[in-house]
C-alpha cells in the first residue's frame, strides 16, 4: 500500500485510509472496529467489526480539499499559484492573504500579500474548455512575480470539463522554464477537506524535494505541521538538532532539504503523507512515537527522536529539566482548571492530542466531535493509531462523534454534553456555535499551541483566558435562536436522523 | 450540458465571457448570493453545490469582511463522485425534505452551483415538486461561472418576487400612499451595509415614507417582500444594481422606479435626494424640509466643530488632497462625490471593481461627471487588483497628498505612494464593523471620522518626530 507518486493525482484519503466522515459511539468501540477493519493494532481485542459509517439525509455546508491544498501551496514563499476556476473558488484570496501575513508576522518575514491568480472561468469556458486561459494565465503570472515556482489547482468546474491540465502545466514549464505543479483538487472528489493536504503534499514530494544523497545531514529533523510559530526548536535543540519546519509556509530551500534530513516528525497524523513518502522515496526514518501530547506523551516522543537519531544520552537531561521548569505553572493550572468539563472539536489526530492536553491538565471530557476519522495512517504502523492510544493510556471517550463540521449534529452533541468549554479548531462553525450557546470557547488557529510541554501552559492559560466569557456568551444566547424545528433544538443525539444501523 | 430553468426565464444578458484573470478578487460567484437571502429575516438558503462551495462563499464575503457574522448553518448537498456521476437530483430531493424537517423558514431558496449546471440536473423540476404541495420555497440558478455574486442577487431577487412574492400579491395589490421599496447595497459585498440601509431606512421615514429597506437588521424581513407589489415607488439607490429589478416590477405592477445612482453622503447629497424622493411619491414638502432643517442642525454643528481640525488647527498632518477609490461602482460614486464635492479633494485614479454589465457603464461613466461643479472623475472598470495598483502607483501626482479608500488588498499600493488607507470596499480584512454607516447624514460624520483618524495615525506613524511637536 505504497503511496504512488508516479500519477499527478494524489489517492484520496478513503481509498488509502479508509477514512469516514460519519460515526458515533464510543472512543473505545470506534478505535476497536477500526484496529479490526484495517489492520490488528494495539486493540484487535475481543468483539471487533466492520467499521460501519453512517449517513444523514440532512447534511450543511461543509469545505473542500481545495481550499487546504490551495491555502497550503499559497503560503509557499516564492510560489504563485493558479486557481484554475469561476471566480468563487478564489474567494478564498482574503482569508488566505490575511493568514499569510499573520503567520508571516509570527515567524518574522516580511508581511506581504501572497500571490494567487483566478483565470477566472465563465460560461463559454464550460463550453469550449479553458486550457487557452490557464496557458495565458500561467504567462501572465509569470510576468508579474517572476516566481520560482507555479502552482495550478483544478476545480470541481475543471474537473468536469475534463481540462487537461497536467498537459498545459508540462507545456508552460517548458516555456517559461521554472516546475509548473499541478494540483488536482476538485472539491468533489473526496468527501474530506484533510485530503487537500495529500494533494499538496503529493505535489510537494514529486516536484520539489530532490533526491540529495550526498547532502545527507544527522543533525536535521523535518517537523511537519499545520502552521504557527516555532515551538519545535525550543524542544530538541537541546539535543543538538535543527528543525526544518514545513507545511504552514515555507520556504523552497525548506523543502528541498527535505530528503537530506535524519528524521521526520508530523504534527498530526493527518498530514504524515509527506512523511511516509520521504520515508519511502528517500530513507528518511518518520518518528512514528504517539504525539507530543501531555507529559508522558512527549517524553516518549523525545525518547524516540533521540533514539532514531542516535542522541540517547541526552534525551533524558532534557526530559527532567522541562518537566522541573513547568511544574510549578502545571500545578496552578490544574488547580484553576479542576472539576470542569470540556469539549473537544477538531481533526482525527488532532483533536486525540487535545484531549490528552486537557486530561493532563485535570480536564474531564466525555466528549468529543471529530471532523473525519482516519481507521489508519499511510505508514500502517499501529504505533500511529492515536485514538486507540488515547483510550489506552487515558480512558474512553463515551461520546465521540465522527461529522464533517455539522452545526445541527454539533448543536445536538453539545446539548448532551452541556460543557463548561468548548476547545476547537475550524473555527467558523463550532466556535461560533458554542458560543452563541452561551458556551466559552478557545478557538484553536494554530495547531502547535497544545504541543509538549509548554503545550500545556499555553493551552491551560487560554481556557482560564476564555472561561470569564461565559456572561457575554450567555446574554447573546439568551436573546437570539437559530431557526431549527424544536424538536430538533431538544435532541441531544447527532445522528438522530441517521439511516442505517447507529454505532 | 443542460443549462435550464422552467420556473424563471434568467433574461439578464450579463453572462458575458469573464474578465480575464483575477488576483485578488473582489467579488465572490453567482452562488455567493446566498448571502443575501441570509440577510433577509425568515429566509434559507438550501445550496445543491459542492461541499466547500457555500461555506467558502460566505466566509470570504461574511466572515473575513468586516467580521459581520450572520447566520451560517447552510443545508447543502455537498456534492460528492457519484452525484457527478449520476446526477445529483435524488440527492437534492432527500435534501430538501430533511431541511423541512430540521429548520424552521418563512421561505427557502434552493441555489444551485457550478456542479448541476454542468452534469445537468434538473433542480428546477425537483423544486416545482414541494411549491406544488404548497412548500414556500423558490429556486435561484446560481451557477459559480454564469458570474459574480452581483447577478447571482439579481437572480435571487428575480426568483423571489417571481415564485413567492407574486404568488401572494394576487393579480392586483393595491397601492399603499407613501410606500417604497429600496433596491440599494449588495448585502454583506458591502461591509457596512447594515448601518446604511438602517440610515437610508431612517431618513426615508422622517420625511414621512414608509420603507421596504428588504435586507437586514433594519427590515422586518419577509413581510416587507411581500408588501413590494403595494408600493408607491422603487428606489434604486445605486449605479446600476438593482436596476434590473426595478424595470421587472415596473413591467409586472406598473410601479415606477426612481433611479438614483449615488447613495447620499454629507447633507447636500441627503437634502436633495429626499426633495427628489418626496416629489416622486408626492410627500407632504412642509414635513420633508421640517426633516431636512432638523437634521442639518445637528450635522453642522457636528462639521463646524470638525472645521477646527479641518483649517489647520493640527497643521503637521499631511491632510490629504487627492482621493484614489478602489471600489464596487455604489461606494466609489458615493464616496467620490462626497469627497470632492463636499470637502475640496480632487479626483485621482478610481477603479470600480465589480465587472458591471457592459450595458450600465455609460451610465456609470456619467455618473463620475460633475463630482463638483465642472470636476469630473473618470472610472476605470478593472476587477484586477495587480492592474488596479499599476494604476495607482502610476498615476503622476505633482504636489498632490493621496489617500486610498479601498479594501484590504490596497494596503500594499498605499504604503507604496505614502497615502493612508481607509477600508471601505470588499475585502475588508483590518475593520470590524457591526452598525457603522458611512451614508446619509450619520454616517457621513462617522466616515469623516474614520478617513481622518486614519490620517492622523498614519502621520504619526510615518512621522514621528512631525507628530511629537
Amino acid at each position: 500500500m505504497a503511496i504512488n507518486l508516479r500519477t499527478p493525482q494524489a489517492e484520496t484519503r478513503e481509498q488509502r485510509l479508509g477514512t469516514i466522515t460519519q460515526w458515533e459511539g464510543s472512543a473505545q468501540d470506534l478505535a476497536r472496529d477500526s484496529a479490526f477493519t484495517y489492520g490488528c493494532g494495539r486493540d484487535c481485542g475481543e468483539g471487533g467489526r466492520r467499521l460501519c459509517e453512517l449517513s444523514s439525509p440532512y447534511s450543511q455546508a461543509s469545505m473542500c480539499a481545495e481550499q487546504i491544498a490551495v491555502t497550503n501551496a499559497t503560503v509557499i514563499k516564492d510560489a504563485v499559484v493558479i486557481q484554475h476556476s469561476p471566480i468563487g473558488c478564489a474567494s478564498s484570496q482574503s482569508f488566505t492573504s490575511r493568514y499569510s501575513r499573520d503567520l508571516a508576522a509570527r515567524r518574522g518575514w516580511k508581511p506581504e500579500d501572497p500571490k494567487s491568480i483566478c483565470t477566472n472561468l465563465g460560461e463559454r469556458d464550460m463550453v469550449f474548455g479553458g486550457v487557452e486561459r490557464l496557458a495565458a494565465t500561467i504567462r501572465e503570472a509569470y510576468e508579474r512575480h517572476r516566481p520560482r515556482v507555479i502552482f495550478v489547482a483544478t476545480s470541481c468546474a475543471t474537473g468536469i470539463i475534463g481540462d487537461d491540465v497536467d498537459g498545459t502545466a508540462r507545456q508552460l514549464e517548458d516555456e517559461i522554464g521554472i516546475p509548473v505543479v499541478p494540483l488536482h483538487c476538485e472539491g468533489f472528489k473526496s468527501r474530506h477537506w484533510s485530503s487537500g493536504w495529500d494533494v499538496i503534499e503529493h505535489g510537494i514530494l514529486r516536484r520539489l524535494v530532490p533526491h540529495r544523497p550526498n547532502d545527507k545531514r544527522d543533525d536535521l529533523l523535518n517537523v511537519i505541521h499545520l502552521g504557527g510559530p516555532d515551538v519545535f526548536s525550543p524542544l530538541v535543540n537541546p539535543l543538538g538538532l535543527s528543525v526544518n519546519l514545513v507545511m504552514g509556509g515555507n520556504s523552497l530551500e525548506r523543502l528541498a532539504d527535505l530528503s537530506t534530513a535524519a528524521a521526520t516528525v508530523t504534527m498530526c497524523f493527518v498530514l504524515s503523507y509527506l512523511a511516509t513518502g520521504l520515508e519511502q522515496e528517500y530513507g528518511v526514518p518518520e518518528i512514528r512515537a504517539p504525539l507530543p501530547y501531555g507529559l508522558a506523551a512527549t517524553d516518549n516522543w523525545l525518547r524516540d527522536i533521540a533514539r532514531v537519531t542516535k542522541r540517547e544520552s541526552l534525551v533524558e537531561a532534557v526530559i527532567a529539566s522541562e518537566r522541573a521548569r513547568i511544574a510549578p505553572e502545571l500545578d496552578r493550572l490544574r488547580a484553576a482548571l479542576k472539576g470542569k468539563k470540556g469539549f473537544v472539536a477538531a481533526g482525527a489526530a488532532f483533536a486525540h492530542g487535545l484531549v490528552a492536553d486537557l486530561r493532563e491538565l485535570g480536564v474531564a471530557v466525555d466528549d468529543v466531535f471529530s471532523f473525519h476519522h482516519d481507521p489508519s495512517t499511510d505508514s500502517r504502523d499501529a504505533e500511529q493509531d492515536s485514538l486507540g492510544h488515547l483510550v489506552q493510556t487515558t480512558g474512553d471517550i463515551s461520546h465521540f462523534t465522527v461529522s464533517p463540521d455539522q452545526h445541527f449534529q454539533a448543536h445536538a452533541a453539545l446539548k448532551r454534553a452541556r460543557p463548561d468549554f468548548v476547545i476547537c479548531r475550524h473555527s467558523g462553525s463550532m466556535a461560533i456555535l458554542a458560543g452563541r450557546m452561551g458556551i466559552p470557547v478557545l478557538p484553536i488557529f494554530y495547531s502547535n499551541d497544545g504541543l509538549g510541554y509548554e503545550g500545556l501552559l499555553t493551552i491551560g492559560r487560554a481556557i482560564l483566558r476564555v472561561l470569564p466569557r461565559r456572561r457575554f456568551y450567555e446574554d447573546v444566547a439568551a436573546h437570539s435562536r437559530f431557526p431549527y424545528q424544536q424538536w430538533w433544538l431538544k435532541e441531544t443525539n447527532p445522528y438522530a436522523l441517521a439511516a442505517g444501523d447507529a454505532a | 450540458m443542460n443549462i435550464q430553468s422552467r420556473l424563471a426565464d434568467e433574461g439578464a444578458g450579463s453572462f458575458a465571457a469573464s474578465a480575464g484573470p483575477i488576483e485578488q478578487a473582489r467579488y465572490a460567484c453567482a452562488l455567493g448570493a446566498l448571502a443575501s437571502v441570509i440577510a433577509i429575516e425568515g429566509a434559507i438558503p438550501i445550496t445543491h453545490c459542492g461541499p466547500g462551495c457555500a461555506t467558502k462563499q460566505f466566509h470570504a464575503l461574511s466572515g473575513i469582511s468586516g467580521y459581520q457574522g450572520g447566520e451560517f448553518h447552510v443545508p447543502s448537498t455537498n456534492i460528492g463522485n457519484k452525484e457527478v456521476i449520476f446526477g445529483g437530483v435524488g440527492r437534492l430531493d432527500e435534501l430538501i425534505s430533511s431541511t423541512l424537517q430540521v429548520m424552521e423558514a418563512e421561505l427557502y431558496v434552493v441555489q444551485s452551483g457550478c456542479i448541476p449546471g454542468l452534469v445537468g440536473d434538473d433542480v428546477a423540476n425537483v423544486v416545482q415538486s414541494y411549491r406544488r404541495r404548497g412548500v414556500p420555497i423558490v429556486f435561484a440558478e446560481t451557477l459559480g461561472y454564469r458570474g459574480t455574486n452581483f447577478i447571482g442577487h439579481e437572480t435571487v431577487v428575480r426568483a423571489i418576487l417571481d415564485q413567492y412574492v407574486a404568488e401572494r400579491a394576487g393579480a392586483n395589490p393595491e397601492t399603499r400612499k407613501g410606500l417604497v421599496n429600496v433596491w440599494s447595497l449588495l448585502p454583506y459585498q458591502n461591509p457596512f451595509w447594515r448601518g446604511d440601509l438602517a440610515e437610508i431606512r431612517r431618513i426615508l421615514e422622517g420625511v414621512g415614507l414608509e420603507v421596504n429597506i428588504l435586507f437586514g437588521p433594519a427590515s422586518e424581513g419577509l413581510s416587507e417582500w411581500r408588501a413590494i407589489p403595494s408600493a408607491e415607488l422603487n428606489l434604486v439607490l445605486s449605479p446600476w444594481l438593482g436596476l434590473a429589478t426595478a424595470r421587472r416590477l415596473e413591467d409586472v405592477y406598473g410601479q415606477p422606479f426612481l433611479h438614483r445612482p449615488a447613495i447620499p453622503i454629507g447633507a447636500r447629497a441627503t437634502a436633495a435626494f429626499l426633495r427628489q424622493v418626496g416629489d416622486a411619491v408626492g410627500a407632504d414638502p412642509a414635513r420633508v424640509e421640517h426633516f431636512i432643517k432638523r437634521e442639518e442642525r445637528d450635522y453642522y454643528r457636528y462639521l463646524r466643530d470638525f472645521a477646527h481640525f479641518y483649517a489647520g488647527c493640527a497643521s503637521q498632518y499631511r491632510l490629504p488632497s487627492e482621493i484614489n477609490i478602489v471600489s464596487e461602482s455604489a461606494y466609489a460614486l458615493a464616496i467620490a462625490k462626497f469627497f470632492v464635492g463636499d470637502l475640496g479633494l480632487n479626483p485621482g485614479v478610481i477603479v470600480v471593481t465589480e465587472n458591471p454589465p457592459e450595458s450600465e457603464r455609460e451610465t456609470i461613466r456619467a455618473a463620475f461627471r460633475d463630482l463638483a461643479p465642472g470636476v469630473d472623475g473618470e472610472p476605470t472598470f478593472e476587477s484586477d487588483g495587480h492592474r488596479a495598483h499599476e494604476l495607482i502607483a502610476k498615476h503622476a501626482r505633482v504636489g498632490e497628498f493621496p489617500i486610498v479608500f479601498g479594501s484590504t488588498w490596497e494596503a500594499a499600493v498605499a504604503g507604496e505612494i505614502g497615502a493612508p488607507l481607509v477600508e471601505i470596499s470588499y475585502p475588508t480584512t483590518d475593520e470590524v464593523v457591526l452598525a457603522r454607516s458611512y451614508v446619509g447624514y450619520r454616517g457621513a460624520l462617522q466616515l469623516l471620522e474614520r478617513a481622518y483618524t486614519t490620517v492622523v495615525r498614519q502621520s504619526t506613524e510615518e512621522n514621528p518626530e512631525a507628530a511629537a511637536l
